[in-house]
Parts: structure tokens; sequence; C-alpha cells
């Protein structure tokens, strides 16, 4: 029987072995290329995406503990030709995008972070953002980032 | 067993998973979070570049069975369920003789592993020396449940890891204990080269129980030194009879844990390192002990 979730509000299953990565099922079955596989041992986080609302390393994610939840990714944030969510759009507008291949992964760890967060300061951001390595070491500008999507957020729309 | 490799049985109940797991002998494992069954998969090289079935064993995937999870808070301690993850851990207000545990929860690896790890994947890990939660259960006094084919035992952790492959098939860990008696508190630390996200070079937790601020019983516990985390009872002895915090005493047990460990070599640091910084860190660790639980 099929592993079956949804993926970004839509139905999804995998009749792949309940050990395969979640992160393989994601781009090499649904297509969704947005996470990467980088390290493949969950160190580096650039394949995090969220399973029932909090961040996981999908290379180390089972399939068949994907079975029945709700998983997203950076796919689902913002629709074709639609508005980017706050913290897209603060990472675009400070700089903090340089070679993009953490991003998928940051934006993730992020998006769960501002959805759960009331306040937050650099040192709460850093500290979130631990399993998530940015090779290009922009991490100042990613942080800033998230901060002015969180003032956005509180103040109602988008920065 | 038809099971075929790398397939994985849901379960629902305890039940099921203690005889699929019997079934199974050594050709089964349960699997929990999964962090580590995957992450040793790919160390071992039996996965390929785009993510291939990663392990040759047949798992029964623990997730869906109620009794291992939750937890319940008494006058005598926390009863946690063996799947509670690092992050539940993290969250849970269980004073200060849980504080080692609540602290080993909150600064192991990151976010995208505190979600998803669990506490009996941690206790059931074999070749982990740098686990975190391991030497805060060692301080802390922690039994586990245990169910099996033949009912249901209950052993300390400390007699638990040195058997754990000798224990029969099907055997599961489904409950942890942490005893909380009166004027016990705790405390953990950790040294990492980078700031966080990274395994320990050492790791340590310290327990003490007082009476009017002076330390009657001691336990202090290091991980990531030796292959698995242990109790060291000498180390513990110098804090007893010196009031809680007592920075000499301190200094004592540091010295004292480092002659009774024998360090592993490893690529990320040499023995005789984790040696060096032992004495200081479980410095830090005793002058979070409060006076007064």
């Amino acid at each position: 029987m099929p592993y079956s979730f949804t993926v970004n509000g839509k139905q999804a299953a995998s009749s792949a072995p309940g050990l395969t990565p979640l992160i393989s099922v994601l781009r090499d079955e649904l297509g969704l290329r947005g996470a990467k596989l980088a390290c493949g041992e969950g160190r580096c986080g650039a394949c995090t995406v969220l399973v029932d609302g909090r961040p996981v390393a999908s290379c180390l994610y089972p399939l068949a503990n994907a079975d029945s939840a709700a998983v997203r990714t950076v796919e689902g944030l913002a629709a074709p030709g639609g508005p980017l969510t706050p913290v897209q759009d603060a990472l675009l507008s400070s700089g903090g995008v340089q070679c993009g291949a953490c991003i998928p992964g940051i934006v993730m760890t992020l998006t769960a972070l501002l959805e759960s967060a009331t306040e937050l300061d650099d040192a709460s951001v850093r500290e979130e953002l631990a399993g998530n390595i940015c090779r290009c070491t922009g991490y100042q500008k990613i942080i800033d980032a998230t901060l002015r999507a969180s003032g956005a957020r509180s103040g109602g729309g988008q920065a | 067993m038809s099971d075929a490799l790398g397939y994985v049985r849901p379960v629902t109940t305890l039940t099921e998973a203690v005889a699929a797991l019997a079934g199974l002998g050594d050709e089964g494992a349960a699997l929990a979070g999964g962090t580590w069954v995957m992450r040793t998969a790919q160390r071992d090289g039996q996965r390929g570049p785009s993510g291939s079935i990663p392990d040759l064993r047949r798992y029964v995937a623990l997730k869906w069975i109620p009794e291992l999870g939750g937890y319940t808070a008494t006058d005598e301690g926390i009863n946690v369920g063996a799947l509670l993850t690092h992050a539940e851990l993290a969250g849970i207000d269980g004073g200060p003789a849980y504080a080692c545990i609540r602290d080993a929860a909150r600064k192991s690896a990151f976010p995208q592993v505190r979600n998803v790890a669990t506490i009996g994947g941690n206790i059931a890990a074999t070749g982990f020396a740098e686990a975190d939660l391991i030497p805060a259960l060692l301080a802390a006094q922690a039994r586990l449940e245990l169910a099996g084919p033949s009912g249901t035992v209950t052993v300390p952790i400390e007699e638990y890891l040195p058997e754990r492959a000798r224990r029969p098939y099907g055997e599961l860990i489904t409950r942890i204990h942490v005893p909380a008696p009166d004027g016990r508190s705790s405390a953990f630390e950790r040294l990492t080269v980078r700031a966080a996200g990274e395994y320990p070079i050492v790791n340590v937790a310290v327990s003490v129980d007082t009476v009017s601020g002076v330390v009657t019983t001691a336990r202090i516990a290091v991980g990531s030194v030796e292959p698995v985390a242990r109790l060291c009872p000498d180390a513990a002895a110098q804090l007893v009879g010196r009031r809680a915090g007592d920075a000499a005493a301190a200094t004592a047990a540091g010295e004292a844990a480092a002659a009774e460990l024998n360090a592993r070599e490893s690529l990320d640091s040499p023995g005789w390192y984790r040696l060096a910084v032992l004495p200081p860190l479980l410095r830090r660790a005793v002058a979070r002990i409060p006076a007064t639980p």
C-alpha cells in the first residue's frame, strides 16, 4: 500500500520503500526540486522542509514516517507569479540570497520560526539557523531579513 | 517473514511491535524518528547519491503507537514516552532534578534534528558516543521501562547501556522515568568547536542531592570521551560533603573525571584534548547548580 500524505496542501502518494529519504520522493517522484540534497546526512539543512509545521532534515526523514503528514516545501510558499511571502521578499530586498543553494532550506526554517515565534532578536534567529549552513557565509543579511520580515508581519503588511 | 529489504512495517500497538520485532530477530530493528538509522546508513556507504534505500534491515515503525508518547509529571518525577523528541523534552518544565535533561535536549544538534530525534532512539542508538541525552539520563538516575515478549521490566539506564546488544529480540524502550526527590538539582554542559549545530567534543551532566545546601550524594556522567557515556564515581565523590556549586570541589571533580576515563581518538578530536577540556566544562556545569534547589 503506498504511503500517502499532502505536499503543499495537495494529496500525494509514493510506493517507494519506507526507508527512502523524503527528499528523494519530493525531488525525483514529485518533481519538487527546491529542497537540495547536499550533505545527505543531516548537517547542512539544504534539504529542510516542514513536516506537520516543524522543520526537518528531509534527507534523514524516512518516507514511512511521512505517511498521513502535511509536508510543506519552498514551492508551496508563493504561487507562480504571485506575491512572495514576507520572509522571501525580505531576503530578496536585503541581499540575503547569494548563490542560492541553501536558501530553499533556510526559507523553510525561517517560515516555521516566523509562524511560531512572537518576539525575535538577532540571537534567537541565529539559534534557529544553527542547522542551515550558508557556504557564501551570508548569515548577517539573512538574519537582518528575518528580523525585517518579522516586523512586517507584526505590522500586518509586507515590507 | 516476507518483508522486503528497506521495507518499514507500520504498527499501531505495542503488542504488535513487540511481536513483529521478535519475529524478525536479528534482521529487524525499531524505527522511531529515524535520524540515526538514516545517517548511519549514509556514513556506511549503503546509499547512493540520489538517495536510494539506506539500510539492509527490516524496520518496524513506532510512530503510531500511543503508549510511547506523552509525559506525566508528579511529585515523584517525570515519566516520558520513548517517542518524545528532543524539542518536546526541551519544552517540559520538569524542575531542578530534570534540568540536565532539558538542557541536553535543548542544546543538542539543531532544530531540524531536535524536531525528529527521539529519547528512545538516543538511548538505543549504538556507535553514538556523542549522544547528549545519555550523560544527562545517567546523572539523573533514569529508569527505563522495557516491553518485551516475556513482559515488562524496569532497568536503570546505566545497566541497560552496556548490555543493549544482548537484550532479547522484540524488546522495546517504552517509557523513561526520571526521579525528582526533594533537594535534587542538576546541570548539563557541552563543548563544540562551532557555537552550535555539531557533535560535542565532551558533554557532561551533574546531579546532586543536598541537605541545607550541602551535597549528600552526587552523580557525574561524561559523554563523547569513551565510546559510551558513563558515570564517573571518583569525580562525583569529590562533590560530597561540600556546598552545592563549590568551585574547589568542582576543580577536584574535573581532575578526578579526567583520570578515570580512557579518551577515544577520532578525527574531530584527539583523546588528550577531550580530557584537557573536561575539567573546565565540569566546573561550568557545577557552577550552574543552584545553592538551594
